[in-house]
C-alpha cells in the first residue's frame, strides 16, 4: 500500500495529541492540566489504533514471525545486566569490585543483545528459506 | 580739624581691612576640610576612567573613519547607568560580566549552528551509501528527522533533559531550570528527570535557556539521524516518524539528563566516590552510542534488506550509488564536529574554557588517525582502499574522541582515533557476519561501537590536566583516567556503558516493538523491490535515471572487496 492519506492523518493526530498531552503536564497543577492530559492521551490512543487499523493494508513484508518469548528473554537479559551493575555499586565499596561487577553486568547485557536477540530474529528469517 | 578727621578715617579703614584679613586668614584652615568632605579627591581607578574618557576620540574624529581599527571600541562604548555621575567602576564591572556571557552565548550559538549543519552531512553520507531507487526516501528521512526531533524536544524532551540543570555559570546561571525529580535508593539521591522547560515557557522564557536549548537540540537531532542510516532502504516512513518522535521526546532526553542534566550518572562521583562521576564531554555516549544502540534495536526488528543474506548465511555487499556524496558528507560532518566538541564547553570565556584549542586539535587528530586505521586495515586486508570504510574511519575517530576530547592530550587523541578506525571495520564485519544484522551505512558500528569505546577511553586516558572552574560534576580536581592514576573513573565509565547497553537498548527495543505491533516497521516486499522512492515519497530521487533491474542476488561488486 505504501504511504497514503490515512497514515498522514493519523500521524497528524498523534502530533496534535502529544502537544495537548504535554500541555497537560505543563499545567498539571491546575484543573485544566489534568483535562488536557486525558484528552491528549485519548488522542494518542486514537491515533495508534487508527494506525493499527490500516497496518494490514501495507501488504506482505519480508519478515516472518519470530518467537516472542526469545525476544523478551533477550531484552530481559539486557536489562538484567544493567541491574547487576547498579546493585554492584551498592554491594561493594571497592573500586576493583565495582569494576568487576560492572563488567559482569555488561557481559550479561551483551549476551542478550548479541546472542539471544539475533537468534530470535534469525530463527525464521526469510533469507533462510 | 578736617585733616585730623581724614587721618582717623584712613586709620579706621586700614584697621578694618587688617581685621577682615586676619579673620579670613583665621577661617581659611577650617574651610578646607569642609570642601574636602563635600567632594573627596578622585581615586586612581576613577582618575584612570576619567583620563580614558578624555583621551577617547571625539565624534568628529570618528566621522573621519577608522581604517586601522584603532579608535573603534573605546570607553565611549561602555554604557553609563547615570549620566550625571558619568562612567563608574560599577558600570565597567557590569560590562565585563555581560561581555563574558555575550562571548559564551555567541560561542555556544555559533558552534550549535555548525552542529546543525551536520544534518546535511548525515543526509549525504546515508543517501550516498544507499541505492538510487531509495535516494529520495533516505534524504527525506534525514530531512524530516530534524523537524520531528525539534518539535518533540521543544514539547517535552528539553524539560526532561535539562529541567533540573541550573547553575551553569557560563550561560548566566540558568536558574530557572530548577526542578530535578529524584528518588532515594541505597541511601543516595538519584536524579531521574527534569521538570521545567516544557514549551520553553513560564520562567524558562529566558535568554540563557534559549541558547542552551538550541545547542542541546542539535545534539539530540544528531542521535536521531543515526537510526535512519541503519534502517535505510526498508523502513516505513510512518514508523520512522513515530520512532523518531518518541526517541526525541523520551529515549535521548532521559539518558542525557542522567549524564548532563544533573542526573544520577553525573553524580556517581559525589554520591558513590567513582571518580568525577560519568564523564562524557561532548557525547560519545549520550549522542552517538544512544543513536547507535537504538539503531541496533530497530535494525533487529526491521530485519535485513531483501538480497542481503544468502541461504547459507553469507552476505552480499550492496553498494551505494554516490561516492562523492559520501565523502563530501564526511567532510561536512568533520567540519561540524568543530562545533560538536569545542562547543561543548558552553563558553569560550572563563572557567577553563580556553581549553577549546586543545579540544579542537584533539578532534582533528582523532579523525585523522581514525581514517588511517580504517583505510590501512582495508588496504592490508583486501588489497584495495575502500572509500566507504575510509569515510567511516574518519567518523569513527570523531565519534570516539567526542567523550574524551575535553580531558585527553593530543597523543591520547591519536591513540583513541586509531583504535576506533580499526574497531569500526571489525565491528561492521561482526554485526553483518555473526549477528546477521543489516546496517547499510555502518551506523551501528560507527556510532554505537565507537561511541562506547569513546566513553571507555575517558576512564583510561584522561590525563588530569583539564580544569573547568576547578571541578567537574561537583567533584573537585581534574578528570583522571586509569593510566594516569584514578581507577575509580574507569568504574564510573563502565557504569555508563552498562546503562547504555542495558537500559537504553532495552527501552528502545521495547518502544520499537510496540511501534511494530501498532504501525509496522517495514515496507511491503513490492515496495522494497521497486525502491522506496515512488511508493513512499511519490517521486524518484533521480527521475532522469534509467533504473536497471536488480540481479537475482544483489552482487554488485567483487565479494572480497566488501567489508564483510
Amino acid at each position: 500500500m505504501a504511504a497514503n492519506r490515512s497514515q498522514g492523518s493519523y500521524y497528524t493526530l498523534f502530533l496534535a495529541a502529544a502537544t495537548v498531552l504535554c500541555a497537560g503536564i505543563f499545567f498539571w497543577s491546575g484543573g485544566m492540566g489534568k483535562l488536557l492530559f486525558v484528552v491528549g492521551a485519548a488522542g494518542i490512543a486514537g491515533s495508534v489504533f487508527g494506525m493499527l487499523s490500516i497496518k494490514s493494508l501495507e501488504g506482505k513484508t519480508a519478515l516472518k514471525p519470530s518467537p516472542l518469548v526469545m525476544k523478551l528473554i533477550g531484552a530481559g537479559a539486557s536489562a538484567l545486566g544493567w541491574v547487576i551493575t547498579l546493585f554492584g555499586m551498592h554491594l561493594t565499596p571497592s573500586v576493583s569490585g565495582r569494576i568487576l561487577l560492572a563488567l559482569v553486568g555488561i557481559g550479561v547485557s551483551l549476551f542478550g543483545i548479541i546472542v539471544v536477540l539475533p537468534a530470535a530474529f534469525n530463527k525464521n528469517a526469510v533469507w533462510k528459506s | 580739624m578736617k585733616s585730623m578727621t581724614r587721618i582717623c578715617l584712613f586709620i579706621c579703614l586700614v584697621a578694618l581691612g587688617l581685621a577682615i584679613g586676619v579673620a579670613a586668614y583665621a577661617q581659611a584652615p577650617a574651610a578646607a576640610p569642609a570642601a574636602a568632605a563635600a567632594a573627596p579627591p578622585p581615586s586612581a581607578a576613577t582618575a584612570e576612567l576619567a583620563a580614558a574618557a578624555a583621551k577617547a576620540p571625539a565624534t568628529t574624529d570618528l566621522a573621519k573613519g577608522d581604517p586601522g581599527g584603532t579608535t573603534t571600541g573605546t570607553v565611549n562604548d561602555v554604557p553609563v547607568s547615570d549620566s550625571k555621575t558619568g562612567l563608574t567602576l560599577g558600570d565597567t564591572a557590569n560590562q565585563v560580566g555581560q561581555n563574558k556571557i555575550a562571548i559564551n552565548f555567541v560561542w555556544t550559538l555559533v558552534t550549535g549552528y555548525l552542529v546543525m549543519f551536520m544534518q546535511a552531512g548525515f543526509a549525504m553520507v546515508e543517501s550516498g551509501l544507499t541505492r538510487v531507487k531509495n535516494a529520495n526516501h533516505t534524504y527525506m528521512m534525514n530531512f524530516f528527522v530534524y523537524t520531528v526531533g525539534l518539535f518533540s524536544y521543544w514539547l517535552i524532551g528539553f524539560a526532561i533533559q535539562q529541567g533540573g540543570s541550573a547553575g551553569n555559570g557560563n550561560l548566566g546561571g540558568l536558574n530557572s531550570l530548577s526542578v530535578e525529580h529524584t528518588t532515594t535508593l541505597f541511601g543516595k539521591t538519584w536524579g531521574l528527570f527534569g521538570g521545567t522547560g516544557f514549551f520553553l515557557s513560564g520562567h524558562t522564557y529566558d535568554v540563557g535557556v534559549m541558547v542552551l536549548f538550541l545547542f542541546e537540540m542539535v545534539f539530540m537531532d544528531t542521535a536521531l539521524t543515526i537510526v535512519t542510516g541503519a534502517c535505510a532502504e526498508r523502513w516505513k516512513f510512518l514508523a520512522f516518524a513515530m520512532s523518531s518522535s518518541i526517541m526525541g521526546a523520551l529515549t535521548y532526553p532521559l539518558y542525557a539528563n542522567w549524564a548532563w542534566g544533573g542526573g544520577w550518572l553525573s553524580q556517581l562521583g559525589a554520591n558513590n566516590q567513582l571518580g568525577h562521576g560519568y564523564c562524557d564531554f561532548a557525547g560519545s555516549g549520550v549522542v552517538h552510542a544512544v543513536g547507535g544502540i537504538t539503531a541496533l534495536a530497530v535494525s533487529l526488528i526491521v530485519g535485513p534488506r531483501i538480497g542481503k543474506f544468502n541461504r547459507d548465511g553469507s552476505s552480499n555487499p550492496i553498494i551505494g550509488h554516490d561516492v562523492s556524496a559520501v565523502l563530501i558528507g564526511c567532510f561536512i560532518l568533520a567540519f561540524g564536529w568543530f562545533g560538536f566538541n569545542p562547543g561543548s564547553t558552553l563558553g569560550a570565556s572563563a572557567a577553563g574554557n580556553l581549553r577549546i584549542g586543545t579540544i579542537a586539535v584533539d578532534t582533528m587528530l582523532a579523525g585523522c588517525t581514525g581514517t588511517f586505521g580504517a583505510l590501512l586495515y582495508m588496504w592490508i586486508k583486501n588489497g584495495k582502499v575502500d572509500y566507504s570504510m575510509s569515510g567511516n574511519g574518519l567518523l569513527a575517530g570523531l565519534v570516539a574522541i567526542t567523550a574524551p576530547s575535553g580531558f585527553v592530550s593530543t597523543v591520547g587523541a591519536c591513540i583513541i582515533g586509531l583504535i576506533a578506525g580499526v574497531l569500526v571495520c571489525l565491528s561492521c564485519s561482526f554485526i553483518e557476519n555473526v549477528m546477521k544484522v543489516d546496517d547499510p551505512v555502518g551506523a551501528i558500528s560507527v556510532h554505537g561501537t565507537c561511541g562506547l569505546w569513546g566513553v571507555l577511553s575517558v576512564g583510561l586516558l584522561a590525563d588530569g590536566t583539564s580544569n573547568y572552574g576547578g571541578a567537574w560534576n561537583g567533584v573537585n580536581g581534574s578528570v583522571t583516567g586509569l593510566f594516569y592514576g584514578d581507577a575509580s573513573q574507569l568504574a564510573a565509565q563502565l557504569v555508563g556503558i552498562s546503562t547504555l547497553i542495558g537500559f537504553v537498548f532495552t527501552f528502545s527495543f521495547v518502544v520499537n516493538l510496540v511501534i511494530e505491533f501498532f504501525v509496522g516497521q517495514r515496507v511491503s516486499v513490492e515496495t522494497e523491490i521497486a525502491g522506496l522512492d515512488l511508493p513512499e515519497m511519490g517521486q524518484l530521487g533521480y527521475p532522469e535515471f534509467v533504473l536497471k533491474p536488480e540481479p537475482d542476488v544483489m552482487l554488485h561488486a567483487e565479494k572480497e572487496y566488501a567489508v564483510a
